[in-house]
């Protein structure tokens, strides 16, 4: 029972680190969007996964909340900003697209070496999968400082808030729903406030490349 | 006595099969496309017509591009032998590990590369350099993605990788699995000439890249490299079937279990055949500088294994 339960949250962390992975392979807006969706799928799979064999009644409702804001209702507001923003692919990244994924590799085994005292301290049958949530965040991370264009940072953004919700579901079950609530309003404030940004900076100078940020200097 | 039949048997079954799984998957992306398509058996047909006709060589080629389809066609049947197609372990085992198969798969690229320049046309020098480019970037993947299994089999070994994964059913879902099993499908469609990197439908087109390196080859020889190309399909798939899911593969040598693993065999090819149709009417061909990044790709998701079946052991 507990080596399948255990299973089961290891592949879902690993798919869910392999849709992280995408956005540094594909350069399309939509590529990004469906990616996102699909990470959020399996990462409520995963909470649903948990709730069932950790018996933890409240992580249903933490699912149902995933599931209602990041796959409903972000991904359509993405969508909304895509179909006016789809000409800007990334195109020319800071760091080129063979470098970057080499470089989350490495970020995915800084993960693993950096949760392995996590890993050793953790009883739970699902510490398997703590250092590829912590992959994950690591590697959104990166995503979020080495691509130029602002929507891109913004997936990033997301795909490192769902790490951290990997992590804590996976490290202790999930937090409390009155935390896990907050955290969610605080990502869909976040996210319309950066999409406000977002068409601002495509307001002021008719691109969403951050780069163009720099001749506010002068 | 039996083991060694066995090996003969496995080896003749491949080179059988070999040329009905490419028209298989001619077939199934014909029909995808609403295209009636050849039927499977046509690869067997065009196979024993280039057997028939005669051999045109440029005046310019010398030995080496008559021996290289010798080469190509041995390294691959030696590989039959290698490779766990129907059953483990088998008495060959202790001749060749995952690393004699990846090389002696990289020898046949290596001379077809050579034959390619040989005659000095333009098309094979650029295909030769294309290969190399993929076979470069493929190669390390391939030794990679396998030697993540190999750590948790504690060999390199491929018949003892397939036993172990049976014993331990439960690894065939670990990540360092899922994460080889990904690399390895992309470097198969790389190693064998499919859809994003290289397009087997094509005949005469700027970036082609098999098809330029055997532009020159006609006659009995072209089929000798068809045929090795069709087998490095078959024994790709073989090894993503039966490393990752090794239920069928037989252990014990009793006719059941052998027609059991015949059948799962047939099986398991015709999905991943499936899934390569799919794929290859879903996708275009990528551009060429592209290529790398995808290799990259399945070289991190190679490294990924390694370090989640280290780390996780």
């Amino acid at each position: 029972m507990d080596s399948l339960f255990s299973q089961l949250c290891v592949l879902g962390s690993s798919l869910v680190l392999i849709f992280g992975l995408i956005l540094l392979w594909r350069r399309g807006v939509t590529a990004y969007v469906t990616a996102f969706t699909w990470q959020s799928i399996v990462l409520a799979a995963v909470t649903v996964t948990v709730a069932y064999f950790g018996h933890d009644p409240e992580l249903y409702w933490v699912a149902g909340a995933l599931v209602l804001l990041k796959v409903v209702v972000i991904p359509r507001l993405l969508r909304q900003m895509e179909r006016r923003f789809a000409a800007e692919r990334e195109l020319e990244p800071y760091v080129n697209t063979a470098t970057s994924l080499v470089i989350s590799g490495l970020l995915v085994l800084f993960g693993y070496a950096i949760t392995r005292p996590l890993v050793a301290l953790s009883q739970l049958p699902t510490r398997a999968g703590m250092p590829l949530a912590m992959g994950l965040v690591l590697v959104s991370l990166f995503v979020v400082i080495s691509r130029k264009k602002a929507l891109t940072q913004v997936v990033g953004f997301l795909m490192l808030e769902n790490g951290i919700t990997l992590l804590a579901v996976l490290g202790t079950y999930g937090i409390p729903l009155i935390v896990e609530l907050g955290v969610f309003l605080d990502v869909l404030l976040g996210f319309l406030v950066m999409q406000i940004f977002i068409y601002q900076i495509h307001e002021t100078f008719e691109s969403i490349d951050v780069e163009q940020l720099n001749r506010l200097r002068h | 006595m039996t083991g060694y039949v066995l090996e003969l048997a496995q080896a003749a079954l491949a080179l059988l099969l070999a040329p009905g799984v490419v028209g298989l998957v001619r077939w199934m992306k014909a029909r995808l496309q609403n295209r009636r398509g050849a039927p499977v058996w046509q690869p067997y047909r065009e196979l024993g017509k280039l057997f028939r006709k005669e051999v045109v060589v440029s005046s310019n080629a010398s030995w080496l591009f008559h021996a290289a389809p010798f080469v190509v066609f041995a390294s691959v049947v030696a590989v039959t032998f290698l490779v766990p197609i129907l059953a483990v372990p088998l008495p060959f085992d202790g001749i060749g590990d995952l690393l004699v198969v990846v090389y002696l798969l990289l020898l046949g690229t290596f001379f077809l590369s050579l034959a390619g320049l040989d005659p000095g046309s333009p098309f094979g020098g650029m295909g030769a350099s294309r290969a190399m480019t993929v076979a470069a970037l493929a190669e390390p993947t391939v030794a990679l993605a396998i030697f993540a299994l190999a750590l948790g089999a504690g060999s390199t070994n491929l018949g003892q990788i397939v036993a172990r994964t049976m014993t331990d059913p439960g690894a065939a879902l670990s990540p360092g699995h899922l994460f080889a099993f990904g690399a390895l499908f992309i470097v198969t469609l790389a190693e064998t000439g499919r859809l994003p990197v290289d397009n087997p439908a094509t005949h005469l087109e700027l970036t082609m890249i098999h098809e330029a390196m055997i532009l020159e080859y006609s006659g009995r020889y072209l089929a000798l490299i068809e045929w090795a190309a069709a087998v490095k399909l078959l024994i790709f798939f073989s090894l993503l079937g039966n490393l990752f899911v090794p239920w069928g593969v037989s252990l014990a040598l009793t006719p059941a279990t052998l027609a059991l693993a015949v059948a799962s065999l047939l099986v398991k090819v015709v999905i991943l055949a499936g899934a390569v149709a799919v794929l290859e009417t879903r996708i275009a061909k990528l551009r060429l500088f592209r290529v790398p990044e995808l290799l990259s790709v399945s070289f991190v998701l190679a490294l990924l294994a390694v370090t989640s079946s280290f780390l996780l052991r």
